[in-house]
């Protein structure tokens, strides 16, 4: 383990490569690599890592990068890539191919926003456009974070209850663009961490077989539901990957939510990414004056965390979901799960706020905004949109 | 914490800095944090980076609005905004040469540090001279500032690789640095018409953002940053070059766009009196260089001018000669006529010395009228004579005679064009078959040659063959045969011209030359031989060798050969000395003789022999006054690769009418009939205006629509722009449809 100034796109390539490093003694690994900003110096770093067994395949398009993705899995590689915005929506058709044929790949997404028109900045819109994929979703407020939830994201996926792809996601610049410092760990380490990639319906020479063939709706159905047990079967198995990386790495990485200070907190704030990091300086600052408020950080989008996000809850009154993202003619994704999860069961007033879409600067002021609003609401009303600074 | 803020352009390396001064500091044993804002990433647009340090873990992800501290890599993006917000009792640290005290209108309530870090990073070598990158630099001043040791610095630059001169500059910078404490001033004393650094939106989508797009740019000074400069290039029309008359070609067909066929035709009197000749028979050389021609098709320069000589106002010729000394030319074709016309309009009295009873010399007998009607020549010729110019006809000027002239005249203009016809002997046996083309055309056009249902061969490949075959079908002939011994792509005659004989029933024989003439019972017999091309002559083209094959040889039944061979000066004139060119010789009492026209360099066309006419005039002027040659300019040609098709969008030519070969092979009027009608003058104007004015700007506006910072002026001055706000971003000269502007480096001293 070693502690390093980098940015998240470097500290994401190069555990990347120690992932891929790490199934040297199996089938090895593999990445269809294609650049878009902002996560384009991932693909970069990935390039210049010599592999023992792997190989790094430049092609001209996101969604060639992930059939090359789809290829290496289903021949027992790790395989690995990234993409943001356009790209990611250009790279669907196969993402959501290589999550039915259920194959355990990883998948950085920075977040940049979907144009037209023309934007660089951070917006989730473009990796919850994937919601609906069979895939799971994670999303990362920090470098450290992000390091972690890598490994975790491998680990689980591969885990034999599980197998289905997973998508790591940055906010675009902000992480990805950002020096801090993290702690990077070592090849051994991560050779502990992460068992052997053992893909059991991987394509085998010596059995020919083919996948993804025309099924009748009864098996198709039947396949459906194996995803949705699956998806109920990962926040146990990701406790468990926790507690194996405590085991190695000797910290415990944050796991589905990460509640902040939610104990005998009458408001609580939900968000996710870098607002959630900047929202809890403000919660500190507010909690120190007195205030019985909280905060809670949705980290794994999908499966959705029912459970943990109401036990995080617990008694609240006021809910307030703050979304860098928006579905025109809904609101913001992540109240939707929320008000969800909460409605039958929960008497508490759930308030969305819009803020920081197309990457505008989520500064502590209008946060401070927020939660002066949701103090004093008694009612809910539709998505507030609160603008911040340009 | 401390909160850091770095103002600069893109590529100084601003967050880069940002990176090494969080290295520094985390080496420390800190927690940082260090980011860019980035944008469109154009180099020279103001950029933000920051730094964050603290003894305590980082949760704040959002961008630094209140600073402690303030560095700036360029001094013009120094204002009140960009220091709004800036906490009391931080650090300025500037890029700049000035000391730190002269800067005391920015220093209220702050400290600031100057240090020269352009000029250092120059002496050092860092970047280059047009793009100094200043940060490694500057990060030697501010970790001075910011209470760094020198080792804190090369353990950075070495953690970042950046040794060598960045370390050597750092060091310098460190060292040099100027540091003013705090001044307490009660409110800052600021400059407040500074203009905002805005980042604008170039997104264009809904009602509002149309209406933001409308509203004035804002507008960001660039300093020192910008590395390239637009400039306007010194470029001439491939056309302009090509004409040998020295027409201003570009000027008239813009003048001809914008319908002003008066000033269109002044143009072209300028520099000839011929629109009319050579708006028929003038092989354009203007339209085979035109660029447009890659694009749709040459501009129709040759109809245009005619259209302007039919349908424009000439204007008024001069009073009276306004000078003493009296020129006389010899000749009345188009080289004699042009430098006359030319000294006329330079004020000299001129007698024009013709050996027969017309003037006009080949345009005359040469060209047959139904290529260019007699009447149309007679206009030209008598505005020509309306300047002032006396003539002499009938008078064979020989050795002697000019002798006697250069007694008389000041000075005496040689113009006698091309007298001796070349033939070959083809051992004929007496019989009047034979006739050379020159002559050949002379009779057919006076009607003194019939021959009606006669087997006509022309030998030749020039102008000269093609009209006499032409003429020959005029004068009843049933067969006309062109024999040339190269392939038609070699052929010196005006290509059109080719194929408006072949319509009419010309056969063009090619590679075949004649060999001998005989005769039997049935009539004469011309023997022939077949040809192919060898190697290159010294003129460059394939030498034609006799096919030495049985078959190469055969026999061709004819009426009348025509010799069309060329022809070649009598330099009798001069006493047998070679045509010189320009050269003056002297003649008696001084008396500077010039040659000119076909006489001295045989180009064989009427521009040429238009443009002599008017070097020779210009020359007669500089012997007589002293004054200033014409210099035969070498001017840059606008090519092709500097325009941008993709700008102009394709047209249609244009072309005016033209008699079906059915109807005009068997007479001897006019062939092309021009535009017509008020039809015509929208062709006319629509094809004057496919005109890609290359090189040359045309007021288009294009650069000063497009420039992001809406400081081009329009075209009428000139291509002004305020350098203050210029980026170089090159966006006029990628927008210039016609390759008017370029951009040049601008090197930093």
């Amino acid at each position: 383990m070693s502690r390093m100034l980098l940015t998240g796109n470097y500290a994401a390539g190069k555990v990347l490569a120690l992932a891929g490093e790490a199934n040297r003694g199996a089938r090895g690994c593999a990445s269809g690599a294609y650049p878009i900003t902002p996560q384009t110096e991932i693909i970069e770093v990935l390039s210049d890592t010599q592999f023992t067994k792997g190989r790094i395949v430049p092609v001209e398009s996101e969604h060639s990068a992930m059939g090359v993705c789809i290829g290496a899995a289903l021949a027992g590689a790790r395989a690995f890539t990234a993409s943001s915005s356009n790209g990611l929506a250009y790279m669907t058709e196969n993402v959501f191919c290589a999550g039915y044929y259920r194959l355990p790949i990883v998948l950085i997404a920075v977040n940049r926003t979907l144009g037209p028109p023309w934007n660089i900045w951070v917006d989730q819109g473009d990796s919850l456009t994937l919601r609906d994929a069979p895939w799971l979703q994670f999303y990362s407020d920090s470098h450290q974070d992000l390091v972690d939830t890598i490994l975790m994201a491998f680990r689980v996926a591969e885990d034999h209850r599980i197998l289905l792809p997973s998508i790591v996601a940055m906010d675009g610049f902000i992480i990805s663009h950002m020096q801090m410092p993290v702690e990077i760990p070592d090849q051994s380490q991560v050779d502990r961490f992460l068992p052997l990639c053992d893909m059991p319906h991987r394509l085998r020479a010596e059995s020919p077989s083919t996948i993804g063939g025309l099924t009748w709706p009864n098996e198709t159905e039947k396949q459906r539901r194996d995803i949705q047990s699956a998806m109920e079967r990962v926040p146990a198995v990701l406790r468990e990957a926790a507690d194996s990386f405590e085991s190695v790495f000797g910290r415990r990485p944050d796991e589905a939510v990460v509640p902040f200070d939610t104990e005998g907190a009458e408001t609580v704030l939900i968000a996710s990414g870098t607002m959630a990091q900047t929202l809890r300086g403000v919660i500190r600052e507010r909690r120190k004056l007195g205030e019985k408020i909280g905060m809670l950080r949705i980290k794994m989008f999908r499966p959705f965390p029912r459970r943990e996000v109401l036990a995080a809850i617990g008694g609240a009154k006021r809910i307030g979901v703050i979304d860098r993202n928006h579905s025109p003619g809904s609101g913001g994704i992540f109240w939707q799960e929320v008000a969800a999860t909460l409605q039958p069961k929960h008497e508490a007033l759930v308030q969305n706020y819009i803020m920081g879409i197309g990457g505008g600067d989520v500064r502590p002021a209008a946060l401070n905004g927020v939660i002066d609003d949701l103090t004093r609401r008694s009612s809910a009303t539709d998505p507030i949109w609160k603008e911040v600074a340009a | 914490m401390t909160e850091i803020t770095i103002l600069g352009r893109g590529g100084q390396g601003g967050v880069t800095l940002a990176k090494l001064i969080a290295t520094a500091f985390f080496k420390s044993g800190k927690f940082t944090q260090a980011f860019g804002v980035y944008a469109a990433e154009r180099s020279g647009a103001p950029l933000q980076a920051f730094v964050r340090i603290s003894d305590e873990q980082i949760t704040n992800y959002n961008q630094i609005s209140e600073p402690d501290h303030v560095i700036v890599l360029d001094r013009a993006l120094l204002g009140p905004l960009t220091l709004d917000g800036m906490k009391s009792g931080g650090w300025i640290v500037l890029n700049t040469p000035e000391s730190a005290d002269a800067l005391v209108e920015i220093s209220a309530g702050r400290r600031v540090a100057t240090v020269g870090a352009t000029r250092l990073a120059l002496q050092h070598g860092l970047g280059t001279k047009t793009v100094p990158i200043v940060n490694t630099t500057m990060f030697g001043a501010v970790a001075r500032v910011l209470g760094l040791t020198l080792d804190d610095v090369r353990t950075a630059l070495g953690e970042a690789k950046l040794t060598g001169a960045n370390l050597e500059s750092a060091t310098t910078a460190f060292e040099q640095v100027r540091m003013l404490e705090l001044r307490p001033a009660p409110e800052p004393i600021l400059n407040t018409d500074e203009p905002a650094i805005v980042a604008t939106n170039g997104a264009i989508l809904g009602r509002e953002q149309v209406e933001l797009q409308a509203s004035e740019t804002p507008r960001i000074r660039t300093g020192s940053w910008a590395t390239r400069r637009p400039e306007r290039r010194e470029l001439t029309p491939p056309c302009n070059v090509a004409c040998p008359a020295g027409n201003d070609v570009h000027a008239f067909l813009r003048a001809m766009h914008e319908e002003n066929f008066d000033g269109a035709l002044s143009i072209l009197l300028r520099t000839s009196p011929f629109p009319g000749v050579c708006g028929r028979v003038c092989p354009a050389p203007c339209m085979q260089n035109c660029n447009r021609r890659f694009l749709d098709g040459e501009v129709n320069v040759r109809e245009l001018e005619r259209f302007a000589a039919e349908h424009g106002t000439r204007p008024s010729a001069p009073d009276a000669p306004s000078r003493d000394e009296i020129v006389a030319v010899i000749g009345s074709g188009p080289a004699g006529l042009s430098a006359a016309y030319q000294l006329a309009k330079l004020g000299y009295p001129v007698t024009l010395f013709e050996a027969g009873r017309e003037l006009g010399g080949l345009l005359r007998t040469g060209i047959p009228p139904y290529r260019l009607p007699r009447e149309v020549l007679d206009n030209e010729i008598s505005y020509i004579l309306a300047h002032g110019v006396c003539d002499s006809r009938g008078h064979r000027i020989d050795a002697s005679s000019l002798r006697r002239l250069s007694q008389e005249y000041a000075a005496v203009v040689v113009a006698s064009g091309l007298q001796l016809e070349q033939t070959m002997e083809l051992r004929t046996d007496g019989a009047d078959v034979v006739l050379n083309g020159l002559e050949f055309l002379n009779r057919t056009r006076s009607r003194a040659l019939e021959l009606d249902g006669a087997k006509v061969v022309v030998v030749g490949g020039g102008n000269t063959a093609i009209d006499a075959a032409r003429s020959a079908l005029r004068a009843g002939a049933t067969t006309v045969h062109i024999l040339y011994r190269r392939t038609r792509n070699k052929m010196p005659a005006i290509s059109e011209e080719v194929d408006a004989a072949i319509e009419e029933g010309v056969v063009l024989d090619e590679l075949v030359a004649p060999m001998q003439l005989r005769s039997d019972a049935l009539g004469p017999l011309l023997t022939c031989v077949r040809m192919r091309l060898g190697e290159p002559d010294e003129s460059g083209r394939r030498r034609p060798i006799p096919e030495t094959t049985e078959d190469a040889y055969f026999d061709v039944r004819c009426d009348r050969v025509v010799l069309a061979l060329g022809q070649s000066a009598d330099s009798s004139i001069l006493n047998g000395s070679q045509p010189p060119g320009n050269i003056a010789l002297t003649g008696f009492g001084g008396c500077p003789i010039f040659s000119c026209g076909d006489f001295a360099n045989n180009e064989g066309t009427v521009s040429a022999a238009i443009g002599s006419g008017r070097m020779t005039a210009s020359r007669v002027h500089h012997a007589l006054t002293g004054s200033d040659l014409l210099s035969p300019a070498s001017p840059t040609i606008a090519s092709y690769d500097i325009l941008h098709p993709a700008l102009f969008p394709r047209m249609r030519e244009h072309h005016g009418g033209v008699v079906p070969p059915a109807l005009r092979r068997r007479n001897f009027r006019e062939v092309h009939l021009g535009f017509e009608g008020e039809a015509g003058i929208r062709q006319v104007v629509e094809e004057a205006g496919r005109c890609c004015s290359c090189g040359v700007c045309n007021g288009c506006d294009r650069c000063a629509m497009h420039c992001p910072e809406n400081i081009m002026g329009s075209q009428a001055c000139g291509h002004s722009y305020d350098p203050v706000y210029c980026k170089g971003c090159g966006v006029c000269v990628t927008e210039c449809p016609r390759g008017v502007l370029e951009m040049v480096a601008i090197e930093k001293e």
